[in-house]
């Protein structure tokens, strides 16, 4: 009960009573005590020695053998002697730190405070936690009614004595699925067909209308949008062009994705794999966007992983991996190595300088022209890039003396001053100094070996190298080069840079293919080759091409060749921001505390143990078609659960689970668990359909009632968490943008395409906006629209003035209320009534009331007429009737 | 969408929170679904000092051997290599001494260059704390983690922290306003974002560049039709919406909803009211001078008036105070723009007696080195090893310094102070433990001071 203790730690908080420290007391230092120590054998489930300690009653009433607790006098209690193993019991039998029985020691001292109506469980085991269980399918509760939706949900409404709210009106009906589904209000004519349609299916004709709409996926696309954190962008960059002139390719994608109603299991895969699946759409490769249109971090590469496995975990999964990044996850079973066998999977992946074409551009003389073009200078970026990079990794080997001694001289700066240096053009380069010393630490660990007298020395002064005796290593190498005592630091790297240059060269006359036959000369070479040598870097560094070339002369010419490219690129025919695996997969190690210089464990590329205790380590690659495939199985508890959760919580408001991205022991617990499990499992029985999920959802009486509040259900139920009636709902930004222009007559409803500018005049969907992740413009924020730095799995809703100051002052509803004033409607309606019976059925589906009508036509005619009616217009698109769904 | 309630707040926020009412919401309260004003104004949990914070940010590191920390050894070895050199993002060379002359003032005899020899005049209500240090020297994590706490990750502004934990006293203006003349400060709104709390408490930006009320806020002045007008519409908006809610059962979301267009339409003559220096005697403009410092500080100290909760001022787009070279100018006309609006907003804040629950932060996100860079040798490199911040009243020590850098200043050497103990100590004069003023998001309980953080006793009043 995670949830519940959270609340009465606050309420503890919340008065300076002595009651309130007692009980802040309890929750700091008792309860950890007796939920992890106690309750499992004196709880609910076992009632050892007829003791049970999960509630006050049972620690007052004691065991079979008396009490247990005299409160305020440890001295006479059972089980503070107990405890302290200091009588014949003691409990339990492993003895308790001393820290924990000082605390139940002071508790009983205090007289057992307990906090109101608290009851304790045992620990939950992670593997037990409800979200890792696989998804059963369980059996519908009896119901008169034929949707089992609507079963499971009065089944838990009459354990309350509860029933559901009557079905709402028609109109308000069609204006809430409307909404829900397209993001668009009804046209008039829309409602008046529905108002007229008698048939006992008008309302499902209806949702099957909508579902086939072109606005439906424009509407879904943005709700998954919020989960991919996307952005036109990527946040502070050095060199680069801060835009991604080629995101909308992914935004379209998602937009299509949902009205060809692809399989969800299906979209996962081609979000993570595009590149490695057969694509009937070669355009779908642009599905990679979501790996690929995150922050990027000033370039950090470690940073872009993880924002990486953050969107995949808790965007599919609502798992939070990346707490796991620096240590074992708190309260999920998700340890570091977890975090780093994905980490493994996506440094293996590279982004191509120039992504692949998005589609197939018609082959038209120009676009050869450019394409050679952009080819050439493409070709100049790679031929620079490797050159450096070759520059580098040669270097770190014929200048190892002198990382040597670099690396030697930095040996004891703490590893987190690590951060972006400018060097000089020759300067040895501070990232392969960093290698260097990794390289070092590592060996240090083995004794007797190859770099055994090097660290002998190393951790020497060098006032006391004649002391050194005795060289403990088994490489007779370097035994032999270390004959006679060196004198400073600096000659023994230039010893052990001496032997590596030898040995160098006996493997490159060999042909420098085959290792070497001698195992002495074999252990020295491994400091310049293979998968441990400093040398064998990465194109990525730390820094991504800061640290590749840290000089700003290089930089320069870099920052030149890419303008180039980009500019280049940027003219030509749009791209798929995609993702491929490198040539050779990254092993990963964990970085302890985070930290990449500070290298743990090796760990495979693979699945989380937590949702597959089976997991094998991935086979291919990088690994990531094959973690595509393990979130996309039927046997992943979470993606189906996770899923439906989303969009149950669209239609309803909130989620049957209430943490949408957190499913961990820390989230809420589903408020209708089997519900959850049967709509996932009806889910991906169905072939993972969206759009099915939907018809299920929202032609249930459920979803249909009125979301009029009714006092038994207040009472029982304030939350409505039971869903005795449906939610009213505020309209979010995009709904709110797009039925401004809507009414008004003014939405531009092209599909697809490159951002358009918001707020700038522009009548597109509010989704075809192009969002600056860098500078998110504070309009959005005001409206709750998520920032794109990470993924989002809701929106918060506040109400705040800046809001309604907006629409009062901005130029936005002001315009809309003079188109609709101008459109056909209501231009050529030939009474005042008839003007304002268009008005109201434009923005609120319906006629006014007689007592609108007289107080309505009173505004106006206190005149100046025509300003009037724009005041009054624009005030309709204000009201509260035009931004909540009833 | 649904608005965020009181349940919601209780489960997202520790128990270190302001307490906007919560005591008494149970587990079935039928209020815990009611939505909650996000700003509505708080009682912090502890005891608190300070109730306002006004942060002046000299974007660019401003260098503490130059101004408020002085290192007679550097005029000793200049043009010689220091014994114990730092690296830092550039190369650096020699040892450069202090084109500035340094001299004691008020009775704590605290020395400050010249520079700032009006701000000095204040010494003795000032706590200079000379032993900062931050964690890289490179400018985009240092000014994240001096604005979020973190060098790369996107976390919440200190200022929404702040105004998440406190609300704001003045609804009719926003809570957290931020100041930059000309443009954005380098990495831009993020110095200033709400990343994982609601929107509501982010910065709002101000262009001080201009000075009419409708190009500083925006949406404040409505243009199309005059203030009669306009109450007018408004009044037919809230007949609108009571019909509306009258038809349906009581809901607070909506009631909220229909406060939000009264707040708004105060808004606009309480900010053109906050705006509006011609209210101010000639005197006082005359002390502040008619500059664009001069004119931040002024609006600052009648916003702060008007019950806002955090004020950031920044010296200008970029990153004006990074003078790898020509410092001795550069930093003259910096310092020359700021010395005396500084001080001036002390003696009025004083005046008015606003200092005490005030707390002013100056500083920029590092220093700079006692070394001059190669090859000019007329600049200095960042700092992050130790550098110079002080603050002045919400319950601070005056005439006071705290810690010390290394001999030529390069190093916090006595009593480091890390930016997250500095935070840490922010938050306990406005009355929060850092450790308990949390939000949940993805699994986590985040805080302003993520594992880190101590208070600094010794610098509370």
């Amino acid at each position: 009960m995670p949830r519940l203790s959270l609340v009465l730690v606050l309420l503890a908080a919340g008065s300076a009573s002595a009651q309130t420290s007692d009980d802040e007391f309890f929750e700091k230092s008792v309860r950890p005590v007796l939920v992890e120590r106690c309750v499992g054998c004196h709880g609910p489930k076992a009632k050892k020695g007829g003791l049970r300690l999960d509630t006050r009653e049972g620690v007052l009433a004691g065991g079979d053998e008396g009490a247990v607790v005299v409160p305020g006098k440890p001295a006479e209690s059972r089980l503070v002697a107990a405890v302290k193993h200091a009588g014949k019991l003691k409990m339990p039998e492993k003895k308790l730190p001393d820290v924990e029985i000082a605390a139940l020691e002071k508790w009983v001292q205090l007289g057992a405070p307990w906090p109101a109506a608290v009851k304790l469980a045992p620990p939950e085991k992670a593997a037990d936690h409800w979200a890792f269980r696989p998804v059963k399918k369980p059996p519908v509760p009896k119901s008169d009614s034929t949707n089992p939706i609507d079963a499971f949900l009065q089944a838990k409404l009459a354990e309350k004595k509860l029933k559901p709210s009557a079905e709402a009106d028609k109109r308000t009906l069609l204006r809430r699925v409307t909404f829900d589904l397209t993001g668009l209000p009804p046209t008039p004519t829309e409602l008046d067909a529905f108002l007229k349609d008698d048939a006992k299916d008008a309302y499902e004709k209806v949702v099957d209308r909508l579902l086939k709409s072109e606005r439906y996926g424009e509407r879904w696309g943005r709700h998954w949008l919020d989960v991919a954190r996307y952005a036109d962008n990527k946040g502070y960059v050095f060199f680069e062009q801060k835009e991604y002139p080629w995101a909308w390719t992914y935004r379209d994608y998602v937009i299509d994705a949902f009205n060809r109603d692809v399989p969800f299991d299906r979209f996962v895969l081609e979000q993570l794999a595009a590149d490695q699946l057969k694509l009937a759409d070669p355009k779908a490769l642009a599905a990679l966007g979501f790996l690929t249109v995150g922050g990027h971090f000033m370039g950090n590469v470690h940073d872009i992983i993880d924002d990486r496995i953050d969107v995949v975990t808790r965007g599919f999964m609502g798992l939070t991996v990346s707490c796991a990044r620096c240590h074992d996850h708190k309260f999920d079973p998700i340890p570091t190595a977890d975090y780093y066998a994905l980490y493994g999977v996506f440094r293996s992946c590279t982004e191509p300088m120039v992504p692949p074409l998005w589609g197939q551009p018609a082959e038209t003389q120009e676009a050869k022209k450019h394409a050679t073009e952009l080819a050439t200078k493409e070709k100049a970026l790679t031929d620079f890039v490797v050159a450096k990079h070759t520059e580098l990794v040669t270097q770190a080997r014929t200048r190892a003396t002198e990382y040597l001694l670099a690396a030697h001289v930095a040996r004891n700066v703490p590893p987190s001053d690590d951060f972006m240096l400018i060097a000089d053009k020759g300067d040895l380069n501070p990232a392969m100094t960093t290698r260097w010393r990794a390289f070092l630490e590592r060996t240090r660990k083995a004794k007797g070996t190859t770099w055994a007298i090097w660290h002998r020395f190393a951790d020497t002064p060098e006032t006391d190298f004649a002391t050194v005796k005795g060289h403990d290593t088994d490489n007779p190498r370097v035994q032999a080069a270390f004959a006679t005592p060196p004198k400073t630091m600096k000659q023994v790297a230039e010893r052990y840079g001496k032997l590596l240059a030898e040995v160098e060269a006996e493997w490159k006359k060999g042909g420098g293919k085959a290792p070497l036959a001698d195992p002495d000369a074999e252990a020295l070479r491994a400091a310049l080759y293979g998968p441990t040598a400093p040398a064998d870097a990465p194109l990525a560094l730390d820094w991504g091409f800061l640290s590749l070339f840290p000089d700003r002369t290089t930089q320069g010419e870099y920052q030149k060749l890419i303008k180039e490219v980009e500019a280049s690129a940027a003219k030509g025919p749009p791209r798929a921001m995609v993702l491929h695996d490198a040539d050779r997969p990254h092993d990963p190690r964990v970085f302890l505390r985070g930290n990449p210089n500070r290298l743990g464990e090796e760990v495979p590329r693979q699945f989380l143990t937590a949702v597959d205790p089976n997991r094998k380590p991935f086979a291919t690659g990088s690994g990531r078609l094959e973690l595509a495939k393990a979130i996309a199985s039927k046997d992943n508890p979470l993606t189906a659960r996770v899923l439906v959760n989303r969009v149950w919580m669209h239609h309803f408001g909130k989620g049957i689970v209430g943490t949408p991205g957190d499913f961990g022991v820390r989230g809420d617990p589903p408020t209708h668990p089997e519900l959850l499990d049967w709509l996932a499992a009806e889910f991906m029985a169905d072939g993972w359909s969206v759009k099915n999920l939907h018809r299920r959802i929202v032609t249930s009486a459920t979803y249909k009632q009125g979301s009029a509040d009714r006092d038994d259900g207040r009472t029982a139920d304030p939350e409505n968490r039971l869903l005795w009636k449906q939610n009213r709902r505020r309209l979010e930004f995009e709904p709110l943008h797009d039925a401004m222009l809507a009414v008004s007559g003014s939405l531009d409803l092209k599909a697809g395409g490159p951002s358009v500018p918001l707020f700038s005049g522009k009548t597109r969907r509010a989704v075809y906006g192009s969002i600056d992740r860098l500078e998110f413009p504070s309009l959005l924020a005001t409206f709750d629209v998520p920032n794109p730095a990470a993924t989002s799995p809701e929106r918060t809703s506040t109400t705040v003035s800046p809001q309604a100051l907006y629409l009062m002052n901005g130029p936005f509803a002001r315009d809309a209320a003079k188109k609709l004033l101008a459109a056909p409607t209501v231009k050529d309606a030939k009474t005042p009534d008839a003007k304002l019976d268009a008005l109201l059925l434009a923005c609120f589906a319906r006629t006014p009331t007689e007592k609108e009508q007289e107080r309505l036509l009173a505004f106006v005619a206190k005149g100046p007429e025509t300003e009037k009616w724009l005041d009054l217009t624009h005030a309709l698109l204000m009201s509260n009737e035009f931004v909540f769904i009833d | 969408m649904f608005p965020l309630s009181r349940r919601q707040m209780l489960t997202r926020c520790g128990t270190g929170v302001g307490m906007l009412a919560l005591a008494g919401v149970l587990a079935d309260d039928a209020r815990g679904a009611e939505p909650v004003d996000p700003l509505a104004p708080k009682k912090p949990p502890l005891k608190a000092k300070a109730k306002h914070v006004v942060h002046l940010f000299m974007n660019g590191g401003p260098s503490q051997v130059d101004t408020f920390d002085p290192k007679p050894a550097l005029d000793k070895l200049h043009g010689q290599p220091l014994p114990a050199s730092l690296r830092t993002e550039r190369k650096t060379g020699a040892a450069m001494r202090s084109p500035f002359k340094f001299q004691k003032y008020g009775k704590s005899g605290i020395e400050v260059s010249d520079l700032f020899a009006k701000t000095a005049g204040h010494i003795d209500d000032i706590c200079v704390i000379r032993s900062m240090q931050a964690e890289v020297p490179n400018h985009e994590p240092s000014l994240m983690l001096m604005n979020c706490g973190d060098g790369r990750l996107p976390r919440p502004s200190f200022g929404a922290w702040v105004t998440y934990g406190l609300g704001s006293e003045n609804r009719n203006l926003p809570g957290f306003v931020v100041m930059c003349p000309g443009g954005y400060p380098i990495v831009t709104t993020q110095n200033w974002r709400s990343a994982f709390l609601p929107g509501v408490y982010q910065g709002t930006y101000l262009d001080t560049k201009h000075t009419e009320v409708d190009k500083l806020v925006a949406f404040i002045r409505n243009t199309d039709m005059p203030a009669v007008r306009q109450r007018e519409q408004l009044d037919l908006l809230k007949a609108l919406n009571d019909d509306h809610a009258s038809a349906r059962t009581a809901d607070p979301q909506l009631e909220a909803r229909t406060r939000t267009f009264e707040l708004a339409f105060r808004m606009q003559s309480e900010a053109t009211d906050a705006f509006d220096l011609t209210k101010e005697t000639k005197e006082t403009r005359a002390l502040y001078g008619d500059t664009t410092h001069g004119r931040q500080l002024l609006y600052t100290r009648r916003l702060i008036e008007r019950g806002v909760r955090f004020v950031q001022v920044w010296s200008g787009a970029g990153q004006p105070w990074d003078n790898h070279d020509n410092l001795e100018a550069q930093h003259k006309k910096l310092a020359g723009e700021w010395d005396q609006p500084i001080a001036a907003f002390l003696a009025d804040l004083k005046r008015v007696g606003l200092l005490d629950e005030t707390l002013v932060l100056w500083g920029g996100e590092f220093g700079r080195t006692p070394v001059a860079e190669l090859p000019a040798l007329n600049g200095r490199d960042h700092n992050h090893y130790g550098f110079t911040c002080w603050l002045a009243g919400g319950g601070v020590k005056g005439g006071m310094t705290y810690g010390a850098t290394d001999e030529f200043g390069f190093k916090a050497a006595e009593k480091p102070v890390h930016v997250h103990d500095l935070h840490a100590t922010m938050l306990h004069l406005l009355g929060f433990d850092h450790e308990k003023l949390t939000y949940r998001y993805a699994g986590r309980d985040f805080r302003l001071t993520d594992v880190h953080g101590n208070v600094i006793k010794d610098i509370l009043a």
